[in-house]
C-alpha cells in the first residue's frame, strides 16, 4: 500500500497545469521528431536535452517521459508507411505493418499500434509501480560489490550476445568505455586522456556521442550511399477504424505482447528487439489466419508494437531502481538525470519522492496523452512524413549542431561532434553496433566507481568480487555469456568431425 | 576466401588505438590509497580490451573476412556507390559551420549548413535552401533564447534581434 499512496502522491505531481503542460510538449516534440524517417527514439531524447536545461528537474523529466513514449509511437508510424524501421524494435512491426499499407489498411495499422502501445504502456507502468518498491529493497541490500557486478552483467548482455558480432559489438563497447575515462577522474581529481583541451575536461557528453553517432553518421551514410535512390511512401487510404474482427484479433495480441515485453525490458537484454521478435512468432504461432501472415496480418502488428511498449516502459525498471541503462535511449535518460546532478537507483526514491512518482504517475498519464493526440493527429504526422529528404536531413543536422554547442558555446564540441559524425558512418558501414558504445560511455564510468570503492572498503582485497553470493553469481554467468558460443561452437565441430 | 581492405585497416586501427591508450595510461599516476589501485587501473584494462579486440579482428580480417559482415558490393546491400561529392557537401557544411558560429552567428552558421547538407543530398535549388535554412533557425534561435534562456551566439545579426542571445 506504501507504494499506492506514494503514486498517488505523484499524480498530484504529474497533474499540476504546468507539468501537464511539460509532459504534453514532450509527447507532441517526441512524436514529431520520432516520425521522422532515420531517427529512432535513442535519437529523439538526445536531440531534444538541450530544450530542457534551463526547466526545473522535474518537469523536464516528465516532459522526456512524454518524448520517449512519443518517440516510440512516432518511429512506428514512419516504419508501417515508409517501411524504413528506424531501429531493430520497429523490424516485426514492419514486415506486416507495411503490407498492410500497401494493402491499403494503414489506418486500422496505425490505429492498433496506437491503440496497443496505450493498453501496453498502461499495463506495464502498472507493472512498473508494483515491481519498482521491492527492486528497490533488493537494492538497498547492494553493495559496491553487487552494483559492479551487475553492471559487467549489464555490458556483456547488450555487447557482446545481442547483434551479429560478439566481437564488433565488445570493440563498440570498449570505445565507448574509453571516451567515459576522457576527462576528470571523480575518485582523485587526475585529469585522464583529456591532452590539456578544457571542453573535454568534463569529459565527453552523452549528447554529443549519440547526435554524432546517430544523427551526423547517419546523415553522411544516407548522403554517401541511399541519397540518389528513390524511396516510396504508402498512401493514407480509407478509414482509421479498426472493424470488429480488427479488435477481435488485436486484443488478445496486445495481452500477449505485454506479458512478453516487460520482463524482458527488465532484465538487461538490449531493450525492445528480442520481445518485438518473439511477439510476433507467437502471434504467427497462435493466429486462426495463418494464411494473412507475410501479407498484412493485423496481429503481427498489434503483438510487436505492443511488445515495443511494453519493453520501453519495463527498461525504466532498471534504470530508475538502479541507475543501470540497458538500451542506448536509456542511457541517454540517465544522462539527462545526471544534468541535474540526480543518480538513478535506490536512494533516489528516498531523497527525491515527488520526483521519481512525480515522474512514474506521468508515464500514466503520457500513455493517455499519446492515445488522445495520436489518433486524431495522425493525418498531420502523415504530412511530415513527406518532407523531402534534402530538407530533412538539413533540419535534423541543424538541430543536432544546436544541441552539441549550447553545451559549452564552443566550436571545439562541433568538432567532437564530426569526430563521432564519422565514427558513425564508419560503424554503420561496416556493421559495428552503436548502442554499446553509448551505453559504455554513461555506465563505465559509473561501474569504476563501484569497482574502486568495492575495493577501499576491502583494503585493497580483489576477492570481494567473489566471495560475495550475488556478485560471483552475476560475474559467473557473465564470463559463461562471453565464453559459451565459443564452447558450444567448438564442441559442435568436434562432434561432426568423426561422423 | 573473401579479404577486404577497408576491414583490414579498421582492425588495425582498433589495434593501434588499444596501443595508443596504453601509451597514455603509462604516463598516469597508480597510487590508489585505501583501494590499492589508482586512476590508471580502469584504462590499463581498457587498454588491453581493445588490444585484444583489435587482434580479434585482425584476425578475422586475415581469415576470411569479418564475420557475418555486410556485403562490400553496395548494390548487394540495395544502395548506389559512395557518392564522393555527397559525402564532401555534408561535411563542409559542419565545417563551414564550425568556422562562422563565433563570429558570424548561429543563425548564418545554420543557414550555411542546411544549404550545403541539401546539396549533398541532391538539392539543385540552393536560394531556396538558404532561405528555408534562414527562417527554421531564426524560428530556432528565437525559441531557444527568448523562451528556454538557452545561450546562443547572434553573430552579424546582433542589431536586428535586439540584444538577443550572446
Amino acid at each position: 500500500m506504501d507504494a499506492l499512496s506514494a503514486l498517488l502522491h505523484g499524480f498530484s505531481v504529474a497533474l499540476q497545469p504546468m507539468n501537464l503542460l511539460w509532459g504534453f510538449i514532450g509527447v507532441t516534440l517526441g512524436t514529431f521528431v520520432g516520425v521522422l524517417p532515420g531517427v529512432g527514439p535513442a535519437l529523439t531524447v538526445a536531440m531534444l536535452l538541450p530544450l530542457t536545461v534551463k526547466l526545473d528537474p522535474t518537469g523536464a523529466l516528465i516532459m522526456f517521459a512524454g518524448i520517449y513514449y512519443g518517440a516510440m509511437f512516432g518511429g512506428s508510424t514512419t516504419t508501417i508507411l515508409l517501411n524504413t524501421p528506424g531501429e531493430s524494435a520497429s523490424i516485426a512491426t514492419a514486415l506486416e505493418g507495411n503490407r498492410m499499407a500497401k494493402a491499403g489498411r494503414a489506418g486500422p495499422a496505425l490505429a492498433t499500434s496506437a491503440i496497443g502501445s496505450f493498453v501496453a504502456g498502461t499495463l506495464a507502468t502498472i507493472g512498473l509501480t508494483a515491481l519498482a518498491p521491492l527492486v528497490v529493497n533488493l537494492a538497498l541490500k547492494f553493495g559496491p560489490a553487487e552494483y559492479f557486478a551487475l553492471m559487467v552483467f549489464a555490458f556483456t548482455t547488450v555487447a557482446a550476445v545481442l547483434g551479429s558480432s560478439t566481437v564488433r559489438g565488445l570493440t563498440s563497447l570498449f570505445l565507448g568505455l574509453l571516451l567515459g575515462l576522457v576527462g576528470i577522474d571523480s575518485q582523485t581529481g587526475q585529469s585522464r586522456f583529456a591532452f590539456g583541451v578544457p571542453e573535454l575536461l568534463d569529459g565527453v557528453d552523452v549528447v554529443v556521442l549519440a547526435v554524432g553517432l546517430f544523427a551526423v553518421g547517419e546523415a553522411l551514410y544516407v548522403a554517401s550511399y541511399q541519397s540518389r535512390l528513390t524511396e516510396t511512401m504508402e498512401k493514407m487510404k480509407g478509414s482509421l477504424l479498426m472493424s470488429a474482427s480488427d479488435w477481435r484479433r488485436s486484443w488478445p495480441a496486445w495481452l500477449r505482447a505485454t506479458a512478453i515485453g516487460f520482463p524482458f525490458g527488465t532484465i538487461p537484454a538490449g531493450g525492445a528487439e528480442i520481445p518485438t521478435f518473439l511477439s510476433y512468432a507467437t502471434e504467427k504461432k497462435l493466429t486462426k489466419h495463418p494464411e494473412e501472415f507475410g501479407k498484412g496480418a493485423i496481429e503481427g502488428v498489434a503483438g510487436p508494437e505492443a511488445a515495443n511498449n511494453a519493453a520501453a516502459t519495463g527498461v525504466l525498471v532498471p534504470l530508475l531502481t538502479l541507475g543501470i541503462p540497458t538500451s542506448a535511449t536509456a542511457a541517454i535518460l540517465l544522462g539527462a538525470f545526471q544534468n541535474y546532478g540526480l543518480q538513478p537507483g535506490p536512494l533516489l526514491f528516498e531523497t527525491q519522492k515527488d520526483l521519481v512518482w512525480g515522474l512514474i504517475a506521468s508515464l500514466y498519464v503520457g500513455n493517455v496523452i499519446l492515445l488522445v493526440l495520436n489518433l486524431p493527429l495522425i493525418g498531420i504526422w502523415v504530412k511530415v512524413l513527406e518532407i523531402p529528404r534534402d530538407l530533412l536531413y538539413a533540419g535534423i543536422l541543424v538541430f543536432a549542431t544546436l544541441g552539441a554547442y549550447s553545451l559549452h558555446q564552443s566550436w571545439v564540441d562541433l568538432l567532437t561532434l564530426y569526430v563521432f559524425g564519422l565514427l558513425g558512418f564508419a560503424m554503420r558501414r561496416w556493421d559495428i553496433p552503436v548502442g554499446p558504445a553509448v551505453i559504455g560511455l554513461i555506465l563505465g564510468p559509473l561501474a569504476e566507481t563501484q569497482f574502486r570503492r568495492a575495493l577501499s572498503i576491502s583494503q585493497g582485497d580483489p576477492s570481494v568480487f567473489v566471495t560475495q553470493p550475488i556478485s560471483a553469481t552475476l560475474l559467473v554467468i557473465t564470463a559463461a555469456l562471453i565464453v559459451m558460443p565459443f564452447v558450444v561452437r567448438h564442441w559442435g565441430r568436434l562432434r561432426r568431425k568423426p561422423a | 576466401m573473401r579479404r577486404s581492405g577497408a576491414e583490414t585497416a579498421l582492425s588495425l586501427g582498433v589495434l593501434a588505438l588499444g596501443i595508443g591508450v596504453a601509451a597514455v595510461t603509462a604516463t598516469l599516476p597508480s597510487e590508489g590509497g585505501y583501494a590499492g589501485i589508482g586512476p590508471n587501473f580502469i584504462p590499463a584494462v581498457v587498454a588491453a580490451g581493445i588490444i585484444l579486440l583489435g587482434l580479434w579482428l585482425v584476425f578475422e580480417a586475415f581469415s576470411g573476412g569479418w564475420r557475418g559482415a555486410v556485403p562490400d558490393d553496395a548494390a548487394e546491400r540495395g544502395e548506389h556507390a559512395f557518392n564522393a561529392a555527397a559525402f564532401g557537401w555534408v561535411s563542409a557544411g559542419l565545417f563551414l559551420q564550425m568556422a562562422l558560429i563565433g563570429w558570424a552567428g548561429f543563425v548564418v552558421s545554420a543557414a550555411v549548413l542546411f544549404a550545403c547538407v541539401a546539396r549533398g543530398f541532391g538539392s539543385r535549388r540552393l536560394v531556396r535552401d538558404a532561405a528555408i535554412g534562414l527562417v527554421m533557425a531564426l524560428g530556432i534561435f528565437l525559441f531557444f533564447v527568448k523562451l528556454l534562456n538557452v545561450n546562443l551566439p547572434a553573430g552579424w545579426l546582433a542589431p536586428l534581434l535586439g540584444g538577443a542571445g550572446i
